[in-house]
C-alpha cells in the first residue's frame, strides 16, 4: 500500500545532505557567465546602445543585442509578444536590453555598467484605468489585453427581488514569488550542434518549444533538463534564463551559465496581478444568494504572459464556492508599463476570494446570520450548478470542509483584541476549458527495474514522490523496483506544466494508466507465478523493449466566448479556513494566532505532503494579506520586500476531506493553490471581527490599518470605479 | 590576495583569497561546498547560513578574512561521518523539506540552537530559525523536525 501513506520524499536525502545540485551549482570546463542588462525606464524609445567600452573589457567574450537573435525574438505562453531583448522600445522597468558574456560573473557585471544607453522617454501608463482611456498605446493592438465574461440568468431582475444588496470595491497589489532559489540555468552545445539547457523550471517541454523558436532550430535539436528547482509558484513557467543561456551558448559555442541575483530576479520576474474588483451581491432574507455582479479590472503589465488566464479564472471563480443563480461578471486586463504579471499560485483567485469572502461576511452582518451559517446555506454541493452552468455531480466536499471547522468556530472566544474570520474557496484543477493533457511512459530496464519516465517538474511541492506512490500502488511492487527518470525532454513525454494544481490529478492519472498497462503485462508474463521482475525485464529486450504509455486529458468543454458557459474543469478542490488574529490597538500590528484549514483534496496520496502544502499556503496567504506589496522600481530585494518568517506563523490545524474524484488517480484532485487561496480572505474577516475595521485593500499592513483606524471609517471602500 | 587558514568541517584548510571575497564565495568556489546557497546576497534570507566558531552567520555578509584562524562548519559537516545527523533524519521524517534550497542553512541554524540549548521550547525554536526564510513549508514541519531532533 502506497496511497495514503507518508512515503518519505524521494529527494529528501540528497537535499538534507546539501547535495541537491541546483542549476546555479553546476560547473563545466570552459564555462562562461552571462548577465542580462535591463532598462531603468518604464516606457522609452531606445535611441542607441553603445557597448564598445564594455566589449573591450578584458574577459568579455561577447555582447548580444536583439539583432544577434537567429530566430524569433518573442516568447509567451499564449501570445509571443515579449521580446527576449528589446527592439527599439522598452515597456517596463527591467526590460532586457543586452546580454554580456564573460569569463567570470564579476567581469560580466562590471562590463554591463559600462554600456551606455540613450533613451527618449515616453509617457508611462502606470495603472490600468489610465491605460483604458489613454491615447498612448503600449502595443499596436491597443492597451486592452482581453475581456472575459460569465453571464447566467438575469441579475437585474434578481436585484429587484433581493432583500439586501452589498456593493463594495476591493483591490490587491503585486506580489513577487520569492522562491528561495533565484532563476538559474546552464546551456551548452554538443559536438553535433545540439543545445542543452539545464535550468530551474516548471515545464521542460514548453521551454523546448520556446528555445527552438528563439534559435530557429528544430525542437529535436534542443534538450531541456530540469535541475532540482528551488520553488516556482508560477514564476518559473515563463521563459526566464533559458533563452539567454541557450542564445549565449549557441553564439559562443561554449557552456554558459546565467544565474540571477535576487535583485535581477525581482526586476525580471512576473508578479501576481493587482486586481480591482467591484462586487455587487444580493441575498434573500433567509441568506440565500440571489445574484452577483462583478467587474474586475487587472493590471497585466507590459506583456501578455498569463494575463488572459488570470482574467478568465478570476471570472469563472468570481462567485466563490457558492450557488448563485444569476451572475454577471466582466473581467478585463490592461497593458501598462508595470512589471509583467503572470502566473502566481492561484491565478487571480486569491484576489477574488478576498472579495467574495468579504461580501459573504457583509451579507451575513446585514442579515444577522452567522458567517458560517450563510456559507453553509449557499455552499456548492452535489447537484449544484456553478456560474458557468456546470452541474457538479461528484467530489464536492465543501460542505464537509465547513463541518470540519464548525466545532472550532462555535467554540471561538473573544478575549480582548483577538478576532475570528472565515475564508472559503473552490478551485478548478487544470487549465480552463482547453485541453491540457499529460503523458508519461514506462520501460523495462535490463537491470530488472521499471524505468519511470516522467516529464512533470517537481518544484518542491513533491510531485515526484506522489506520482511514484501512484505508480507503486498501481503496480503493486516495492519501492526499489522503480527508477525515476525525470525532467529531461530527451527521455520523457510532455506532462504539461507544474501549474494549476494539476500534476497529482492529471499526470497522476496518466501514471495510473501506464501503470495499469504494465501491471497487466507483468501478470501475463507470470510475475505472480514466481517469475522475477528481473527475468521479465531481461526477456523483454528480446521483444524490442516494450513501452507502456499513459495519457490523460481531463474532460472539459470550451467556454462560450460571450456567456462563459461550459465545463471549464473536470473537477474542483474546495477549502474552508478559519483564522484567529490579534491586532495591537496601539501599533495596528496584526498577528495571526491560529488557523484551522479544511481541504477537500479528493484523496490525500501523501497526507504529510498535503499538510506541507497547506502550511506553506497559509504562510503565503499571510504575506499576501498583511505584508507583501511589490512596488515597481522601489521593491528591489528582500530588504524592501518582506515575506513571512517563522515568527509570523500561527499554529495550524489541518483537516483533510476526501470526497473522491472518480476521474482522478485513486480519487485525488490537487491542493497546491487551494492551500493559499482562502487564507488572505479569512485574515481580513478576522481583522474586522477584532477591530470593527474592514479593509478593502491588500496588503492590509499596519500602515494601512493605522490609517483605517484613525479615520475610524469602518466601511471604507476606496473609490468606486467605472471600467 | 592573502592566505587564510581555518578549521573547515573538522579539517585544516587553507585558501588564497581577495580582500573583498565573501565567505560564501570562498566556500562555494574554492572548496566546492555547494550546500552553502545564495538566496539574496544581502543577509536577509539565511540560505547561506554557516557556523563560524559554532555561531550561525550569513556567509554572504561575512568577509572570508574573518574566518582566518576560525572554525567553520557547513551542512556537509553534519553527515561527514557517513551517517545522517539526527537533525537531518528528523527533517526527512517530518516532511521539513520541500524544494530544499533553504534546507542546508536551516539545518545549520537549528544545529547551532541545539548546541546551545538541549531542550528548546517551541518559542526558542521559532526564534532560532527566524533568520532563515522558507517559502514552501510555512516552517511548521521544520519546527517539528527541530523539536523531534532535540528529543533524541
Amino acid at each position: 500500500m502506497f496511497v495514503g501513506e507518508n512515503l518519505e520524499r524521494v529527494d529528501a536525502l540528497e537535499k538534507v545532505m546539501g547535495k541537491g545540485m541546483f542549476a546555479g551549482d553546476l560547473r563545466m570546463e570552459g564555462m562562461l557567465f552571462a548577465v542580462v542588462l535591463r532598462s531603468d525606464r518604464f516606457h522609452a524609445r531606445i535611441i542607441s546602445i553603445d557597448a564598445d567600452d564594455a566589449l573591450s573589457t578584458e574577459g568579455v567574450a561577447r555582447i548580444i543585442t536583439h539583432s544577434d537573435i537567429p530566430g524569433a525574438n518573442g516568447y509567451g505562453v499564449l501570445k509571443k509578444d515579449q521580446p527576449y531583448l528589446a527592439e527599439g522600445y522598452v515597456r517596463f522597468f527591467g526590460e532586457p536590453l543586452a546580454v554580456i558574456i564573460a569569463e567570470s560573473e564579476r567581469i560580466a557585471r562590471e562590463a554591463a555598467l559600462k554600456i551606455r544607453i540613450i533613451y527618449e522617454d515616453m509617457e508611462p501608463l502606470n495603472d490600468p484605468f489610465m491605460a483604458a482611456v489613454s491615447t498612448v498605446t503600449i502595443h499596436k493592438g491597443g492597451n486592452l489585453l482581453c475581456r472575459k465574461s460569465v453571464f447566467k440568468g438575469d441579475t437585474k431582475k434578481a436585484a429587484a427581488d433581493s432583500s439586501v444588496i452589498i456593493e463594495r470595491t476591493y483591490s490587491t497589489r503585486r506580489v513577487d514569488h520569492v522562491f528561495l532559489e533565484c532563476e538559474a540555468g546552464l546551456a551548452f552545445p554538443d559536438t553535433s550542434g545540439r543545445i542543452t539547457v539545464i535550468s530551474s523550471t516548471q515545464n521542460i517541454h514548453y521551454k523546448q518549444k520556446e528555445v527552438s523558436r528563439l534559435l530557429s532550430l528544430p525542437e529535436e535539436r534542443i534538450r531541456i533538463i530540469q535541475a532540482p528547482t528551488g520553488g516556482g509558484f508560477g514564476g518559473k513557467l515563463d521563459v526566464t534564463v533559458e533563452g539567454y543561456a541557450a542564445l549565449a551558448a549557441y553564439l559562443t559555442g561554449r557552456p554558459v551559465m546565467v544565474r540571477y541575483t535576487r535583485e535581477e530576479s525581482m526586476l525580471s520576474n512576473t508578479k501576481r496581478h493587482p486586481l480591482y474588483m467591484n462586487y455587487r451581491t444580493g441575498a434573500a432574507k433567509d441568506g440565500r444568494l440571489t445574484f452577483l455582479e462583478a467587474k474586475i479590472i487587472g493590471d497585466t503589465g507590459a506583456y501578455a504572459s498569463y494575463g488572459a488566464v488570470v482574467a478568465l479564472r478570476a471570472a469563472v471563480h468570481a462567485t466563490g464556492p457558492y450557488q448563485v443563480p444569476n451572475v454577471e461578471v466582466e473581467s478585463s486586463m490592461y497593458f501598462t508599463n508595470n512589471p509583467v504579471c503572470g502566473a502566481m499560485r492561484g491565478f487571480g483567485i486569491p484576489q477574488t476570494a478576498f472579495a467574495h469572502e468579504s461580501q459573504m461576511d457583509l451579507l451575513a452582518e446585514a442579515l444577522c446570520i452567522d458567517p458560517l451559517e450563510i456559507r453553509k446555506i449557499n455552499a456548492l454541493r452535489k447537484g449544484s450548478e456553478t456560474a458557468t452552468g456546470q452541474v457538479l455531480n461528484h467530489s464536492v466536499g465543501f460542505y464537509d470542509a465547513l463541518k470540519c471547522i464548525e466545532p472550532a468556530w462555535k467554540e471561538r472566544k473573544k478575549t480582548g483584541n483577538n478576532g475570528f474570520g472565515l475564508g472559503c474557496m473552490f478551485y478548478g484543477i487544470g487549465n480552463t476549458g482547453v485541453p491540457n493533457p499529460s503523458a508519461c511512459h514506462l520501460t523495462l530496464m535490463p537491470e530488472g527495474k521499471i524505468g519511470f519516465h516522467l516529464g512533470a517538474c517537481d518544484i518542491g511541492q513533491g510531485s515526484d514522490t506522489v506520482l511514484t506512490q501512484i505508480l507503486l500502488e498501481t503496480l503493486g511492487l516495492e519501492k526499489n523496483c522503480v527508477l525515476l527518470l525525470k525532467g529531461d525532454s530527451d527521455t520523457t513525454r510532455d506532462a504539461g506544466s507544474s501549474s494549476a494544481s494539476r500534476q497529482t490529478y492529471i499526470t497522476g492519472k496518466a501514471v495510473f494508466e501506464a501503470g495499469s498497462k504494465l501491471r497487466s503485462y507483468l501478470e501475463e508474463k507470470g510475475i505472480n507465478k514466481g517469475r522475477s521482475l528481473k527475468d521479465i525485464c531481461s526477456a523483454a529486450s528480446g521483444e524490442g523493449g516494450p513501452i507502456f504509455d499513459g495519457f490523460f486529458d481531463p474532460p472539459t468543454t470550451p467556454l462560450d466566448p460571450v456567456t462563459g458557459q461550459g465545463i471549464p474543469y473536470a473537477t474542483y478542490a474546495f477549502a474552508a479556513h478559519m483564522t484567529e488574529v490579534e491586532v495591537d490597538a496601539a501599533t495596528c500590528v496584526c498577528r495571526v494566532k491560529k488557523v484551522h484549514a479544511a481541504h477537500d483534496v479528493g484523496r490525500a496520496i501523501n497526507p504529510d505532503a498535503v499538510r506541507g502544502q497547506i502550511f506553506g499556503g497559509v504562510a503565503m496567504g499571510i504575506g499576501f494579506a498583511l505584508m507583501e506589496e511589490f512596488i515597481p522600481s522601489r521593491s528591489k530585494s528582500l530588504y524592501s520586500y518582506y515575506i513571512p518568517t517563522s515568527m509570523d506563523m500561527p499554529s495550524v490545524e489541518t483537516y483533510l476531506v476526501e470526497d473522491e474524484e472518480p476521474t482522478g488517480p485513486y480519487g485525488a484532485k490537487g491542493v497546491g493553490e487551494p492551500a493559499l487561496i482562502p487564507q488572505g480572505a479569512s485574515i481580513m474577516n478576522a481583522i474586522r471581527d477584532a477591530t470593527g475595521i474592514r479593509g478593502f485593500e491588500l496588503p492590509c499592513n499596519f500602515e494601512r490599518l493605522c490609517v483605517l483606524s484613525e479615520n475610524n471609517d469602518c466601511n471604507y471602500s476606496g473609490s468606486k470605479f467605472k471600467g | 590576495m592573502r592566505r587564510i587558514s581555518l578549521q573547515l568541517n573538522g579539517e585544516k584548510a587553507e585558501a588564497e583569497i581577495e580582500d573583498y571575497s565573501t565567505l560564501l564565495e570562498v566556500l562555494r568556489e574554492q572548496f566546492s561546498l555547494l550546500s552553502v546557497k545564495e538566496g539574496c546576497g544581502i543577509g536577509e534570507c539565511g540560505a547561506c547560513t554557516v557556523l563560524l566558531n559554532e555561531r550561525p552567520v550569513y556567509a554572504c555578509l561575512t568577509l572570508a578574512v574573518k574566518a582566518d584562524g576560525c572554525d567553520v562548519k557547513t551542512a556537509e559537516y553534519l553527515s561527514g561521518a557517513g551517517s545522517l545527523h539526527p537533525l537531518q533524519e528528523a527533517f526527512v521524517k517530518a516532511g521539513a523539506v520541500q524544494c530544499g534550497y533553504c534546507t542546508p542553512g536551516m539545518l545549520m541554524s537549528a544545529y547551532a540552537l541545539l548546541k546551545e540549548e538541549k531542550t528548546p521550547t517551541d518559542e526558542m525554536i521559532r526564534e532560532g530559525i527566524s533568520g532563515n526564510l522558507c517559502r514552501c513549508t510555512g516552517y511548521v514541519q521544520i519546527m517539528e523536525a527541530v523539536k523531534d531532533a532535540a528529543e533524541i
